[in-house]
This record gives structure tokens, sequence and C-alpha cells, in this order.
């Protein structure tokens, strides 16, 4: 096929994938119940080869889904009939760090923690961490504006990523955004809307993240509860008392179980919840905050409390919480995550809400999250090879964002729409709203060909449900007219 | 009330959000060119409107729609004072993180759609780290909301950011959401005296170095020449901010330079001083650039003996006033800042012709920022021409 062999002299034949063997690994991230073979992967090392693919693939017409990584939880990097994956993974390199403002400029394909490790040995880190971290891709997390445990404190990608060269769907290279630490740059915040545009609005190629001194101390409390009522009265009582922890994280029992027979930390098995949190900061003040929450956490009911005595174990406690959804993976032939966001004073009352959820279907759900802003991670767990019960895990999941929006939040806090959620999105905002996200869509992308069918709600993708319905870019921008 | 020194035909005053809509709604449809206001504190920021016939007044729009203490978050309506929000945050010990000049005249909605920015920011973030969600009036008076009441959210496309420093010309915001903070149970500034450029940026480093959290880092240039008066503010739980002022004390022996605590109420000294900076001074200009790029400017630059200005090192923006200014110099600026920028804030309306209040951007990203305000405001009628790029 001409088309194919275009892309290899674009990106070589080394980095074009077009074996029906080798794409299976591109049918899907990491949301693998839904799959679809792209025609061609490529995999670029320079922002050129990616502009030139870019060109190459609309003037054949094709589709294009940017992938970094493919540990996606919402769908994002899932191909489309016909498509060209646009893969970031080989785009590995570290272009400069610049201590004195603070700023590092890397390559999309770096993985996240590669940052922090290359910065360690000069005393900064770089503050998001995904508990994907060892594996996912920096442009990964622009696209998703992802988050993970310490962003209570420090914020998510969109408050470190501060500038980005992308390749639009046009093929142009274009930069947005703050390049070298200023704090702002001139006109529209068009960084600041990529940062969790999906891969709808250009296909990032570099980016400039902030980075961090390292803090002078970090105490770790973790601490067991009765139930989850008294887990998250401990949170609201700490974070009313003014300490904002740099992470607070709860387990519920069914989570801990997994965790201890996939980590074997020495967590009891005989409590309802379980909150693991740092505080950190300048020394004096991590002491006295570090004694003021373990006060608080008594008052509210815990029944143990535990510091770690060294760094192995500290290390050990976070890796047991960020390894919660391989270990629930290890109790359940099968789960399905939601990432729903509600106001965290709720957060009890929404916990009772799930249990009733999987109760009623008869499926058990473990939840592992971020309590201090709210974020819940409710694992819904099944056995695909039971007829129905794929079904029943996905309606419990619909059901717990529904919940979600009830009390005021959101269907997703840092795993993103993809194609997951889009159908959900419509019950989150309204017509006019998506309408108005759509035109920025078409601002950057007129004709809808980067990562299409994805985020918005469409009638194709979810029925024609009232209120879901949204122009399509082109139709907006025809009536618009192209400035 | 004057628009960058332009006299609109009518005030229009909505009592409500809704009757806003109705109003913007009626202007789209009869083609008549509008913008909106405040309080009115930056209405010179910008360049000449294209087309003005009638600006829209926020300021009957106050309410406060919800405000859930325990969730640190609250949503106003935009109309509503800086100061008014203050008030009732200050109720239940909570702060906004947004330093305006003039909290008393400054709206909600106009330091979004300005960028409104000061020093805490280096502790607290700016507005677009702040704000959760938002509320607009398209050009077009359609009514549409981005982000949510909760402050972790990646739901749809930020629109929140979207809004952040549009000057309104994507359309009015009406309602925003806001994380806001604790107050601190103590503040203390150390105010460090006549440091060279060098000297405060090593005092910088060696506050980073030392792994200190400054909640503010400000030099006000001093009557000598080259000099700065650096001010270090400390937030957060007495004993941190203690010891911070200790080891903050000694990197000032270390530094070999004169150092001394500030009295209880820093803050308002320091806020005294920034707007002893602009009075009397008919140019305002705000400098953006990293920091080291931006020392170096105020190292190298020959400033006349009138201008005054402060710089906040460590975030890499520096405020300048000036009785007198031109053009030129402004162009010689920004030639001199690189990929910083100046942006003028303030000036005398006879002294705009010939002048871009921003200075460009990137070619590639101003396609972007064009075919944006085209698809919100194809009819061009929506504060038209007075942004970046005659937007
Ligand atoms: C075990 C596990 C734990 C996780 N924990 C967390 C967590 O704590 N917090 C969290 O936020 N997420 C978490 N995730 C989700 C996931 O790791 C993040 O969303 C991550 O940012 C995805 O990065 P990736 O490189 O794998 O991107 P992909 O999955 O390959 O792609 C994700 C999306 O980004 C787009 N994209 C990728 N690269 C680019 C690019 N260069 N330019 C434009 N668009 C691009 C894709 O089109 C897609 O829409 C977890 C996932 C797993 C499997």
């Amino acid at each position: 096929m001409a088309a194919i062999l275009d892309f290899a002299q674009i990106v070589g034949k080394r980095n074009t994938i077009t074996a029906p063997s080798e794409l299976r690994t591109y049918e899907c991230d990491g949301l693998a119940g839904f799959r679809v073979r792209p025609a061609v992967v490529v995999l670029p090392e320079t922002t050129e080869q990616v502009a030139a693919a870019v060109k190459l693939a609309r003037s054949l017409g094709m589709p294009i889904v940017p992938r970094g990584a493919g540990t996606g939880l919402s769908g994002g990097a899932l191909p489309v009939d016909g498509c060209v994956v646009i893969g970031l993974a080989r785009m590995t390199k570290i272009l400069a760090i610049d201590l004195e403002n603070r700023r590092m400029r890397v390559q999309p394909g770096v993985i996240n923690l590669d940052i922090s490790r290359r910065l360690a040995p000069l005393g900064y880190y770089y503050a998001p961490d995904p508990s994907s971290q060892s594996v996912c891709t920096i442009g990964g997390n622009v696209a998703e504006n992802s988050g993970g445990a310490h962003c209570l404190k420090y914020g998510f990608t969109v408050n470190h990523a501060v500038g980005a060269t992308i390749v639009t769907s046009d093929g142009d290279v274009v930069t947005l955004g703050a390049q070298s630490g200023e704090p702002d740059s001139l006109g529209y915040d068009l960084m600041g809307v990529l940062v969790g545009s999906e891969g709808l609005l250009g296909i990032v190629t570099e980016v400039v993240v902030k980075i961090l001194r390292r803090p002078q101390a970090t105490r770790t409390i973790f601490a067991t509860f009765p139930s989850t009522d008294e887990a998250s009265g401990a949170v609201s009582s700490i974070i009313a008392s003014g300490i904002v922890p740099a992470a607070i994280e709860m387990m519920d029992k069914l989570a801990i179980e997994a965790i201890v027979a996939a980590t074997h930390v020495d967590w009891p098995l005989d409590v309802g919840a379980a909150l693991l949190m740092d505080v950190d900061g300048v020394s004096a003040e991590v002491e006295d905050t570090a004694a003021a929450a373990s006060a608080l956490i008594e008052a509210a009911g815990a029944i143990e409390m535990r510091t770690p005595h060294d760094e192995v174990e500290r290390g050990l406690m976070w890796k047991g919480r960020k390894a919660a959804f391989a270990a629930v993976g290890r109790i359940s032939p099968n789960y399905y995550v939601q990432d729903g966001v509600i106001p965290r004073k709720d957060v009890a009352a929404v916990l009772r809400e799930i249990t009733r959820l999987g109760n009623e279907a008869g499926l058990r759900v473990a939840n592992v999250f971020h309590a201090g802003d709210g974020n819940l991670h409710p694992l819904v767990l099944y056995d695909a090879r039971i007829p129905g019960q794929e079904a029943k895990a996905e309606h419990v999941g619909g059901e717990i964002l529904r919940v979600c929006l009830k009390y005021g939040g959101s269907v997703t806090g840092e795993h993103g729409v993809g194609r997951d959620k889009a159908c959900y999105l419509g019950e989150q905002f309204s017509g006019d709203d998506l309408a108005t996200m759509q035109m920025v869509r078409s601002a950057f992308d007129p004709y809808g060909v980067l990562n299409p069918d994805k985020l918005f709600p469409t009638p194709r993708l979810c029925g024609d449900k009232p209120g879901a319905y949204t122009a399509h870019p082109v139709e907006i921008s025809g009536q618009a007219g192209r400035g | 009330m004057m628009v960058a020194g332009v006299e609109p035909r009518t005030l229009v005053e909505p009592q409500s959000v809704d009757e806003l809509t109705d109003r913007v709604r009626e202007l789209y449809a009869r083609e008549t060119p509008f913008a909106f206001i405040g309080g009115g504190t930056e209405m010179e920021l910008g360049n000449l409107p294209r087309a003005l016939d009638t600006l829209v007044r926020t300021t009957a729009c106050t309410g406060v729609i919800d405000y859930a203490p325990e969730d640190q978050t609250i949503t106003v309506e935009a109309g509503m004072t800086i100061a008014a929000v203050s008030d009732v945050l200050a109720r239940e010990r909570q702060f906004l993180a947004i330093d305006a000049p003039d909290p008393e005249r400054a709206t909600v909605g106009g330091a979004i759609a300005t960028n409104l920015s000061g020093p805490r920011r280096l502790r607290y973030g700016g507005i677009k780290d702040t704000i959760v969600g938002v509320e607009i009036v398209r050009p077009d008076g359609v009514r549409a909301r981005g982000g949510g009441k909760v402050v972790k959210n990646v739901a749809g496309f930020d629109i929140p950011k979207l809004m952040v420093g549009s000057l309104g010309t994507l359309g009015a915001i009406v309602g925003a959401t806001f994380r806001v903070f604790p107050v601190a149970e103590r503040r203390a500034a150390l105010m460090y005296a006549v440091l060279t450029v060098d000297q405060m940026m090593s005092l910088c480093a060696e506050l980073i170095g030392a792994a200190l959290v400054p909640a503010a880092v400000t030099g006000f240039a001093c009557a000598k020449r080259g000099r700065y008066d650096v001010v270090v503010t400390f937030e957060g739980f007495a004993r941190g901010v203690e010891e911070q002022m200790t080891t903050a004390a000694a990197i000032a022996v270390r530094l070999g330079v004169d150092a001394e605590a500030l009295p209880d109420d820093a803050l308002a000294a320091q806020g005294k001083r920034e707007r002893a900076l602009r009075r009397g001074a008919n140019w305002h200009l705000t400098v953006c650039a990293p920091p080291t790029a931006l020392a170096h400017f105020v190292a190298t630059t020959p400033f006349a003996d009138d201008v005054r200005h402060a710089v906040d090192p460590l975030l890499g923006t520096g405020y300048f006033a000036a009785a007198e200014f031109d053009v030129a110099t402004v162009a010689a600026w920004r030639t001199a800042l690189g990929g910083g920028s100046a942006v003028v804030n303030a000036l005398p309306a006879q002294a705009r012709r010939g002048l871009d209040s921003w200075g460009e951007p990137p070619k590639a990203a101003l396609a972007i920022m064009r075919r944006l305000k085209a698809t919100f405001d194809p009819k061009g009628l929506c504060n038209a021409g007075r942004f970046v790029g005659g937007l």
C-alpha cells in the first residue's frame, strides 16, 4: 500500500508498524474492553517527523490518534477505524534543565518518574505523581491533566506543565505558553486549554515543566479505622484545621486486603479503612503538623497509627498504595475503575451509596482514592466469563458517576473522559457548555481529525439522547467562517 | 466611564445575570459593539477599541452562589468585589489568593479577565491555578459553564483557564468558583536592605537552596540606582514561620547584607509600598520574563530618573511606573526582554498613537487565537480590537 510506504519514508521502516500481530499492542489502552485495530502505527522521533506524518495522514484522509504509553484508563488512545496512531513513546529526550529558572524541557515520551529521577541528584523533583508514574509519559500526562496523590498540595499537571510545542491537525508546529520560566505568555491561555484536552487539540512534541526543590522534611502517617466513616471524619478535621497535607489517601477494607495479598506490606486486615498521609515542608512546621494531624486522627476514632522508621519503610507504604489497582487485579479476574469527584465533605455518604449500588448488583467494590480532594476510585470487581457480569459492572460504574453528579461533583478527576465517559459528559454539562468546548476545538482542529469519537458525546456514540447532542466542529467553524 | 480612553455611547447595568444575558443577546442580534466593565480599575489596559457603543457593567451581580468552607471552595457572581468575597471568607478564616491593589473596587470578573497577579502568587499560585469553574455569557448571548465546583476535575476542556486574561473578548465572565486557602496562623517578613541585582538573585538562590517556602519575595528599587530593598514574607504555622525567619536571617549574614524583621502587618506595609509605586504616575507597565532574564533586564536597562519599579524576582514579574514615557522606550524594552513581555497597563490617552499595549505573541499561536476569537465572536462585536494582535 502506497500510504503505508509513505509513512515509512517519514519515520523509517523500523518506526512504522503494519503487521497485524504487532498492531495488536496498539488496539487499546488501559481500558482493554474497547479494541479497534489501527491501519498503521508510526513512532516518530522528532517534531518534524510528527508534522510530516500528520500532513500525510491528512492528505490520505486518515483520522489521527496520538498515543503515549497507552496506560490511559478512559480509552483516550483507543484507535478509530482506518486511523494512524502516532505514538510518541520514542521521543524520550530530556532537552534542557534550567535550575535557575526552575524549568525543564522534555520530549513527550519521557516517562513521568524519569524526570524526578534525573533531578534527584540536584535536589529537585517534578510534583505530579500519578500512580502509573513509572510507565506513563509526560505527553500523556499533559493530554489527561493527570493527577496523583501529592497533587492535593502541589496541584495537577496543569499547574506544572507551563509550555509546549505542538503539531496541529494541519501539521503546523506551534509553541504555546511560557517557554523559559516567565509566569505568563501573551494572549489567550492556549496552554491552559491544551492541558487536559485529551489529544483533540494538538500533538504535544515538547513540554516545559516546573521543577520544585525537595522539601526539607516529609513525615508519613499510616492509620487504620473501624470504617470509612471515621477515616472520612479524620480527613475532614485535618483539612478544617488548616493543615494542607502533601497527600492523604484512603483505602477501604477490600482494597487493603488486595494490597496486602499482592505486596506483602504488613497492614492489618481486621480494619474497615486506612489512611496514608504525607505532610511536608520546612522541618519545624512538619513536626508540628504531623503531631497535630496525629491527634486529630486519634480523636476521629483511629484503631492504630504508624509512622515509618526509615525511607525504605516509607517507600514500601507508598508502593503499597500505588500498586492498588494491580493488586485488585489479582483478587478479581476483571475490574472496572471509576474516577468520579465529589465535594470532600460528602465522602462518607457517597461511599455508603457506592456500597449499596454494589450490593444491589451483587458485585464487590473496592475503594482506594485521593481523599483530600474528593477524587474517588471505586473499582467494581467482576468476572467477564460469567455472562452478564460485565454489563452489570458497567451499569454500577455509570450509576456511581450519577451519584457524583448528584452531589455536585464531576465524572472524572484525572483519568479523562476519553471514549469511556463521553456519554456521561452530556449529563455533567449542558448542550451549550459542550458547544462552547466544540468551538475551542474548531479553533485548533476545524475538521475534527485529531482523536475523533473521544470526549464529546455524539448521537453516533450515545444514541440520540436529548441534551447530549453537540454540533460538529465543522458545523460551527462553517457558521463562524475561518478567521 | 472610559474604555482605553474612549467614551462609550451607552452604559447599561443589568440587575441580574439573566438580565445581563438578555442584554448581550440583544446587542449581538442588533450588531451593536459592546464591552464589559467591572470596578473599572484596569480600563486603560488594552488597545483602542475598534468599535464601541455600549458598555455593560457587571457590578450589580454580586451574589454568593455557594460557599463550602469544608471543601475550601467558593462560587460567586463576577460583579462581587475582591474585598466583599474576602469578607465572606474571613468569617471562616479563609482567603482568596488574589492580591488586588484596589480590592474595594476590583471585581472577581475583572480580576479574571485581566489575570490580576500579585506577589503571593509565588506561594498560592495565580488565578489560573486557583480558578476551578467559570460561567460566561458568550458574545452571542449564550450562557455556558466550564470546569465545576470541585477542586479536582478534568471533564471537558478547561474553559476557566481560557477566560483568565482574555480581557472580556470571548464574552462576559458572570460567575466563578475558586479554591480558597486557610488564613495562616502567623505571618512574618524580613527586609534585606539595598541589595545589588546580583545579591538579590543570590538571595533567591539561597532561599530555594535552603528549601524555604516564602509566600512572597519582592524587591523594591531604591533611590540608589541598581539597588533593591528585598522583602521576603513567610506565612504558615507559627513554628515553621519562626524557623524560616531564623534561616533567612542567617542567609543575610552569609551574604554579608543587612536584614531586619518587619512589623507584623508586613503584607499591609508591602501593599502600601506597591501603591506608592504607582501614585502620581500615568504610565504603568508590567514586565514578565524568566527570572534570570528579568534580573539581566533590570541590571542593564538605563532607566530614566522618574521610573519607579519593583520586581518579584522568583516569579519573573516587574512592575514599573513613570510620569513620562514613550512608545520608543516600550519597543526597546520589548526587544531587550526577548522572549519576555512588557505590557502597558495604563498610559495617558494622547500617548496611545502607534502603541500596541501588549507586544507580539508568536505568530503561529496568534493564528489559533484569531480562529478562537472568530469562532466565539464571528461578528467582531465584543470588546473588539483591544486584545493581543488586535483581537
Ligand atoms: C495502574 C494505573 C494507575 C494509574 N494511576 C493514575 C493516577 O494516579 N493519576 C492519573 O491521573 N492517572 C492514572 N492512570 C492513568 C494514566 O496513567 C494517565 O492518564 C497517563 O497520563 C496516561 O499517559 P500515557 O502516556 O499512558 O498516555 P496514553 O494512554 O497513551 O494516552 C492518553 C491520552 O493522551 C493522548 N496523548 C498521549 N500522548 C500525547 C501527546 N504527546 N500529545 C497529545 N496527546 C497525547 C492520547 O491520545 C490519549 O487521549 C493510571 C493508569 C494505570 C494503568
